[in-house]
């Protein structure tokens, strides 16, 4: 089996409304994440999924718990060692894209390299972008971009910087069938060559395309299955572009 | 190499809003060019007063006829007849930190006439120490000398502008003017001197030898004032009183009457320059540093709105690994790069403003670095105490609720 990239015990954390009511947004949840692997974490919106993966992705604080990232615990770091993880091992992607608006592509996706110690960011940005399929897209502002092609720039932008672990937030949340699929593919073949991808989703067939599927409700994680038998995206694309040549042919 | 990138990030930043960028600069740009107008205005003044003292000299001090008066003018009304040729050689004889005395008398709105040409002049009656005291010689022919003053000479000093207006570029030097109806022969051609602290052209006048003015223009036995040269610029209160107690003895003025002469020291030139001048104002910094102010506060608030409007851009690149450092440098760059880019255009519209000021008025300025250097350190430093407080409030906020906003 491969190294562990993330080695959560007990995390909990609880959000107090208006200080009566107490939301338990993470309940005492431990699981483990392996390099390579392609996880989805499943449940219905307010299941506190996208709470454990914020804190996963140490972009928030667990109340309790501890988080072993990549051999270090995270509990103990401060904001400057925090922000260096984020820079250098993890990658983000979101469902609302969160581009830079007025800002190209390029400088969109060379934004984490900004705050790292790389140097030829420029050439690493356009790296990414080509790994993405977007070549031809680097000077476009977000807002000359369909959504898929936004949702692209942003995993480049969570791949550049190489990190161990990408997360991805209802990736597809804000996309078509069509495009979900198209970036689900993407995740597919990131994962074939090696990346750890971590996808957040609350649709089953997403879900559908990785090889464990986690699903949680109530902040406690109820089921986590390996999925021997991923769908292929780029199969279902495909039988989706046929479809449309006999729509055509009619 | 990363404060450089998060230089470039900041100016990226201002350039996707210029309209915000043009707004908090606004308040800087009139801020500091009221701020450079004021001090180029100021330093021009204080730049005259400078000059007026210097040609007065810091070593000197000067006696007038005659007390209670304003320093060179005279009331009108009957002259004081007190002060003479022999209280001058008093002065220089017993007071030890005297160099060398000057006295003088002269005569305002004197006709010069030089064959059917004539011109106004002020005719001066000086003597040969004149031009060492003064250090105001001639620039071509001969000082009046001793025997000119024994011999009652008529002879003649002609300033540049009486040069000018009478003989143009002709050589005047052996020529007759008329003083009056009075013939005198042009012995030599002053140098320039410009203008009096007092405003008046000093290279409007005439020079004739003092005892030659008294017996054979005026017929008087007084003098209107004396230059005196001191040995150093110390001592300046001691030797004024000195000559103050030799004068009142001399003129036996009974203990707590007025003084019949006035002594004048290059402080008082100063203070009498900057009369004359006009004050240059606290007042008017203190409405630049109050447009300026409020320029910062124009600033802050923008800042402070751009920075909760940019929530998600905040928590993005710290989910991409900005440090908290990193969003705080980038937000004091913006305000900084604002208020600095708003100080050199104020700077510029300032001087251009002042060079208008001078055209239009005639007001001396002077655009200096102390002004631009002034411009660019309180522009920046607004820039800073602007920017503190937004830049400290976006590197507080946490990624998370930052991208959920």
């Amino acid at each position: 089996m491969n190294h562990t990239i993330i080695q959560a015990k007990n995390l909990s954390k609880i959000y107090d409304k208006d200080g009566s009511a107490q939301v338990i947004a993470v309940d005492n949840v431990s699981l483990e994440i392996y390099q390579g692997e392609f996880v989805a974490i499943m449940g219905a919106s307010g299941s506190g999924k996208s709470t454990l993966m914020n804190i996963l992705g140490c972009l928030d604080k667990p109340d309790s718990g501890t988080l072993i990232l990549d051999g270090s615990e995270v509990g103990n770091l401060v904001d400057e060692q925090l922000a260096k993880i984020r820079n250098q091992k993890i990658g983000f992607v979101f469902q609302s894209f969160n581009l830079l608006a007025r800002t190209s592509a390029l400088e969109n996706v060379e934004l984490p390299l900004i705050y790292s110690d790389k140097q030829n960011i420029t050439q690493l940005a356009k790296d990414a972008l080509q790994a993405v399929g977007l070549a031809d897209r680097l000077d476009h502002y977000p807002s000359e971009l369909s959504s898929g092609q936004q949702q692209r720039v942003a995993i480049a932008r969570a791949l550049v910087n190489n990190p161990e672990i990408i997360f991805a937030d209802e990736p597809t949340g804000n996309l078509d069938t069509r495009s979900s699929l198209e970036i689900v593919a993407l995740f597919s073949e990131l994962n074939q060559a090696g990346r750890t991808i971590v996808l957040v989703t609350h649709e089953a067939d997403i879900a559908t395309h990785t090889r464990r599927i986690i699903k949680i409700a109530d902040g406690k994680i109820i089921s986590d299955e390996a999925n021997h038998n991923p769908v292929d995206a780029k199969t279902e694309l495909e039988k989706i572009a046929n479809a449309e040549v006999a729509n055509e042919n009619k | 190499m990363k404060t450089n990138r998060l230089f470039k990030i900041a100016l990226r930043g201002l350039g996707r809003n210029k309209l915000r960028t043009f707004l908090m600069m606004i308040g800087i740009v009139i801020g500091i060019s009221a701020l450079t107008l004021i001090i180029s205005a100021g330093l021009g003044a204080q730049q005259r007063v400078m000059n007026r003292v210097k040609k007065f000299g810091l070593q000197s001090m000067m006696v007038f006829a005659g007390g209670g008066r304003e320093m060179g003018r005279p009331t009108g009304g009957q002259p004081t007849t007190t002060l003479t040729l022999r209280d001058a050689e008093a002065i220089k004889r017993e007071v030890k930190t005297i160099d060398k005395v000057a006295p003088f008398n002269r005569k305002g709105n004197a006709e010069i006439k030089y064959l059917d040409k004539s011109t106004t002049a002020t005719v001066f009656g000086i003597t040969p120490s004149w031009a060492y005291v003064w250090d105001w010689d001639v620039q071509s022919g001969d000082f009046i000398s001793e025997s000119d003053m024994d011999n009652l000479k008529r002879v003649c000093l002609v300033g540049p502008t009486v040069q000018k207006e009478l003989f143009g570029d002709e050589n005047s030097i052996g020529q007759q003017i008329r003083i009056g109806n009075v013939p005198f022969e042009v012995k030599g051609v002053m140098q320039p001197k410009g203008t009096s602290p007092g405003g008046g052209d000093m290279d409007n006048r005439v020079n004739i030898p003092l005892t030659t003015f008294m017996r054979r223009v005026e017929n008087v036995d007084y003098i209107f004032g004396i230059k005196i040269l001191l040995t150093s610029t110390s001592q300046m209160e001691q030797t004024a009183e000195n000559i103050s107690a030799i004068l009142r003895e001399r003129h036996t003025i009974a203990e707590g009457m007025p003084d019949d002469f006035r002594i004048v020291t290059p402080e008082e030139v100063t203070q009498f320059a900057e009369k004359v001048t006009g004050t240059f104002d606290i007042f008017l910094v203190l409405i630049a540093g109050i447009a300026l102010i409020a320029g910062g506060v124009v600033v802050a608030n923008i800042m402070l709105i751009s920075v909760n409007e940019r929530k998600k851009e905040i928590g993005l690149r710290k989910a991409v690994g900005a440090r908290s450092k990193d969003i705080k440098l980038q937000f004091l760059f913006e305000s900084v790069a604002v208020t600095l880019a708003g100080g050199i255009i104020g700077i510029i519209l300032g001087g251009i403003g002042a060079q208008i000021l001078q055209m239009v008025t005639g007001m001396p300025v002077s655009v200096s670095w102390v002004g631009i250097v002034i411009g660019l350190v309180s522009s920046s430093l607004v820039g800073i105490i602007a920017g503190m407080q937004p830049a400290s409030h976006a590197a507080k906020l946490q990624p998370v609720e930052s991208l959920r906003s």
